[in-house]
C-alpha cells in the first residue's frame, strides 16, 4: 500500500475545496492500496473517448464523472455492456441528454471509459471515521438496494482475518457467497482482503472520512472494485 | 490512570458527609442513616449548622476532622460544591458529588461543572458524579444511594457489578434483583462522569477479585476508544455485558455513501462491543436476565439448549423462544435416549424438550437432568418445573442442585406460576439456580449465556 501517495491525493483534493472524490480518483485511491480495479480512462470528448476504447477494448463502460451527482445511475449516467465505438458515440450523447434532464446544474468534469467487469456477486465494503470509536469497516450484499436491505455488518478498524470472515458471516445474504442454489463458493479470502486494506487505508489517511466501493463484483477467484467513492474534508 | 486512583472509592476507611442533615427525608440524613447501618469505618458528618447528625459527631467543616478522609460525598447546592472541594484540599482522597444543577442543566450549569473539574483537578481529588447515585458497595459496605430501604430495597452480596450511567436505571435494577433474591458486588452510578468514567470503572473492575461480572448501562461512552481497550481487558477476564440506549439516534455525519447512512450509532457501538468481547443486552428484562445468569461462575460450551419440563406445551413454547433467539434446541441423540428411556412408561416419545408430563417426579427431574447433561450434545439446560404433579415435593430444587454441580453446566430454571409456585421460587434461589417465572425471561438468560461463549471462541 502507498500511504505517502493515498495521503498526498487526499490533501490535494482537500486543499481544493472538495468534499467528494469522484470515482476515478477514489479508484485511484483503491489502487494505490493494492485492491484490484478495472483498467479505466477519464476523457472529456468523444473522440479521446473512441481511441480510449480502441486501447481498452469492448465491451465497456461509460460512466459520467461529476462531483456534484453522487449516485451516478440514479440521472442515467452510467451504461454497460457498450460493444463498438458505434454505440459509445450514441450512448454518449444520449448521457449527456439524460444528465441535462436530470441534473441539469451538475459540473461534469469529464467521462469514465472502463473495461467491463464480468458479472459476479456484488457486495459493498466500506469504511467510515466515527466521531467517537474512530475508523470502523462495513460489508454487506451491494447493490443500489443497499441501504433498503441494511444487510450489512461492522466492525472497528484495524481488523484481522478473522474479523474480516466474521463480517461475511453475519450477514443474511452470506450464502450468496457460499454456494446458494447452484452457485459456485466465491472467493472469500479476495474480500478479507478488501475489507481489511480499506480499513487500513481510513485508518492511515488524515482527511478520508468515507471511503466505500459499491459494488465490488467477486468472483470464484478474486474480486474487483467495480465503482468507489469517498467523502474527504 | 490506575486502579490504585479509585481505591478511595471501592475501599475507603473512612467517609465524611459534606451537608450532613440531622433532617429525617434530606438526601444527605438518608446517606448518613445508610451508611451508620452498614458501613464499618468512622463516619463523618460535616456542617456547621449542627454538633451532631444521626447521633454522631458533626464537624464545622472537612478540614476539622482528625486525619485523613478517603471518600467524601458531597450533599450540597451545586453553586456551593467547587468551594467545598476547595476547602477539601489535601483532607480528602474521592470524592462523590451527588447534587445535580451542574452539565445537565443548561449554560450555567455547564460552566459551575467546569469551574469544579479545574478545581478538583488541582486539588488532586477525583471525583464520581456528579449529578449521581453514587456506590452501594457489598464489598466496602458503602452505599451513598439516597432511596430509602424501604422505596428500594439493596440485593444481597453476589458476583455482579452493575456500572450505570443512570442513578434511576441504577435502583431499579437493584430494587428488582434484591426482591428475585439476586446478588450484587458493587453499583456505580456515575451520573455527569465529570472525572470517573465507565472506562475508569471497567478498569478497576476489571482486576477486582470481588466482581465475577460486569454489567453496563450506558447512553454514550466518553472515548470510545478507551472504552473498547478497557472492555477488552475486563471481558479478557470475566463476562461483560451491556445495554446501550439511545440507539435510535440520528448519526451526526453527513451521509454521502451508503457506508456513512448505513453507520447509526446502534451499529458503530455494536461493532465496538463486538471488538470489546462484550455481550450486548437489549434492554432492561436483558438486562435483569443477564444479572441473574452471570453472577455464577458458569460458562457454556455453545448455544445448545436441552429442555426438561414436566408440560408438554411450555416446553414447546420454550423451544420456540430459544429459535427465535437464536439457541438451538437439537434431538436428543440416540445414547441418551437410552439413558432416559427407563424413566418412562414404554410408550412415551421421547425427545428435546423432554417431557417428563403429569406423572413427573422429583427423581426423574434430576435423572433427566443428569443423563441429559452428561452428554456432549448439550451446553445448556432450562428445567421448566410446573409445581401441577401431585408427586412433586420441595426437595426437587435440591436434587436439580446435585446434578447440576454434577454436570458442571449452567442450568437455568423456568418456574411460571401463581401463588404455589411463586412460594417456591426461593427454594431454586436457595440452592444458586438463576430463576425466571416466564418461558421468554429462562430464554433470555440462556441466550445471554450463549452470547458470552460466542464470544470466547472468537
Amino acid at each position: 500500500m502507498d500511504n505517502r501517495e493515498i495521503e498526498r491525493l487526499v490533501k490535494e483534493a482537500v486543499s481544493l475545496g472538495k468534499k467528494t472524490l469522484v470515482e476515478p480518483e477514489a479508484k485511484e485511491v483503491l489502487r494505490l492500496a493494492s485492491i484490484p480495479v478495472p483498467r479505466f480512462q477519464v476523457v472529456k470528448d468523444v473522440t479521446a473517448a473512441v481511441e480510449a476504447a480502441g486501447r481498452i477494448g469492448y465491451p465497456l463502460v461509460l460512466k459520467l464523472v461529476s462531483p456534484d451527482i453522487t449516485h451516478k445511475s440514479d440521472v442515467g449516467g452510467v451504461a454497460v455492456g457498450i460493444k463498438d465505438a458505434k454505440e459509445l458515440e450514441l450512448t454518449w450523447s444520449q448521457m449527456i441528454l439524460n444528465v441535462a434532464d436530470e441534473n441539469p446544474v451538475a459540473m461534469i468534469e469529464g467521462f469514465l471509459i472502463e473495461e467491463m467487469a464480468p458479472k459476479g456477486v456484488e457486495v459493498i465494503v466500506g469504511a467510515i471515521k466515527d466521531e467517537q470509536f474512530g475508523p470502523v469497516a462495513m460489508f454487506g450484499v451491494g447493490g443500489v438496494a443497499v441501504e433498503l436491505m441494511k444487510d450489512v455488518s461492522f466492525r472497528l478498524a484495524p481488523l484481522d482475518k478473522k474479523e474480516a470472515f466474521e463480517m461475511m458471516a453475519e450477514v443474511k445474504g452470506f450464502p450468496l457467497l457460499t454456494g446458494f442454489r447452484g452457485g459456485s463458493f466465491k472467493d472469500l479470502d479476495a474480500i478479507a482482503d478488501v475489507i481489511i486494506k480499506l480499513a487500513g487505508v481510513i485508518s492511515s489517511t488524515d482527511g478520508l472520512k468515507e471511503i466505500e466501493i459499491n459494488p465490488l463484483i467477486v468472483y470464484d477467484e478474486g474480486a474487483i472494485a467495480v465503482d468507489a467513492r469517498a467523502v474527504i474534508g | 490512570m490506575g486502579n490504585n486512583n479509585l481505591k478511595p472509592f471501592f475501599d475507603p476507611r473512612s467517609v465524611a458527609v459534606v451537608g450532613a442533615s440531622d433532617k429525617p427525608g434530606k438526601i444527605s440524613n438518608i446517606i448518613v442513616r445508610s451508611l451508620k447501618a452498614a458501613f464499618p469505618g468512622p463516619i463523618y458528618p460535616v456542617n456547621p449548622k449542627y454538633t451532631s447528625v444521626e447521633g454522631l459527631k458533626c464537624y464545622p467543616s472537612v478540614q476539622d476532622i482528625d486525619g485523613k478522609v478517603d471518600l467524601a460525598i458531597y450533599a450540597l447546592p451545586a453553586g456551593a460544591t467547587p468551594d467545598a472541594i476547595r476547602s477539601s484540599s489535601g483532607k480528602v482522597g474521592g470524592a462523590i458529588l451527588v447534587s445535580g444543577g451542574f452539565a445537565e442543566a443548561g449554560e450555567s450549569g455547564r460552566a459551575l461543572e467546569k469551574e469544579l473539574k479545574e478545581t478538583a483537578r488541582h486539588e488532586g481529588i477525583r471525583i464520581i458524579g456528579p449529578n449521581c447515585m453514587g456506590i452501594y458497595d457489598n464489598v466496602s459496605r458503602l452505599d451513598t444511594f439516597f432511596i430509602s430501604t424501604e422505596r428500594i430495597r439493596r440485593p444481597a452480596p453476589g458476583g455482579v457489578s452493575i456500572i450505570s450511567q443512570s442513578g434511576s436505571f441504577a435502583i431499579t435494577a437493584m430494587d428488582e434483583l434484591a426482591s428475585e433474591g439476586v446478588g450484587v458486588a458493587r453499583v456505580i452510578s456515575y451520573g455527569n462522569r465529570m472525572d470517573v468514567n465507565e472506562s475508569d470503572c471497567l478498569e478497576f473492575l476489571a482486576d477486582d477479585p470481588a466482581t465475577t461480572a460486569v454489567a453496563l448501562y450506558i447512553e454514550s461512552v466518553e472515548d470510545g476508544r478507551r472504552f473498547v481497550e478497557a472492555a477488552k481487558r475486563c471481558s479478557s477476564k470475566k463476562p461483560v455485558m451491556a445495554v446501550k440506549v439511545g440507539k435510535y439516534g440520528a448519526g451526526a455525519r453527513a451521509a454521502l455513501s451508503h457506508t456513512g447512512a448505513m453507520a447509526g450509532r446502534l451499529e458503530v457501538y455494536r461493532a465496538a462491543f463486538k471488538k470489546a468481547g462484550v455481550v450486548e443486552l437489549a434492554g432492561y428484562e436483558d438486562f435483569l436476565a443477564g444479572c441473574k445468569v452471570f453472577g455464577k461462575d458458569l460458562r457454556p460450551e455453545g448455544n445448545r439448549v436441552m429442555i426438561i419440563t414436566d408440560g408438554g406445551g411450555m416446553g414447546v413454547e420454550i423451544a420456540d423462544a430459544c429459535l427465535a433467539m437464536g439457541l438451538e434446541v437439537p434431538p436428543l441423540t440416540e445414547d441418551v435416549k437410552e439413558a432416559i428411556a427407563p424413566l418412562f412408561p414404554q410408550y412415551f416419545a421421547i425427545g428435546n424438550p423432554i417431557d417428563l408430563t403429569g406423572s413427573a417426579t422429583d427423581d426423574m427431574f434430576a435423572q433427566a437432568l443428569e443423563k441429559a447433561m452428561s452428554s456432549d450434545g448439550f451446553d445448556i439446560a432450562i428445567v421448566a418445573a410446573l409445581w401441577g404433579p401431585p408427586a412433586l415435593t420441595d426437595d426437587l430444587p435440591e436434587l436439580l442442585s446435585e446434578k447440576a454441580v454434577f454436570t458442571g453446566k449452567p442450568v437455568i430454571i423456568c418456574s411460571p406460576g401463581g401463588e404455589y409456585t411463586r412460594q417456591r421460587l426461593g427454594l431454586f434461589r436457595k440452592f444458586g439456580f438463576p430463576v425466571f417465572t416466564t418461558p421468554e425471561g429462562a430464554v433470555r438468560g440462556a441466550a445471554a449465556l450463549a452470547r458470552n461463549r460466542k464470544r470466547a471462541d472468537g
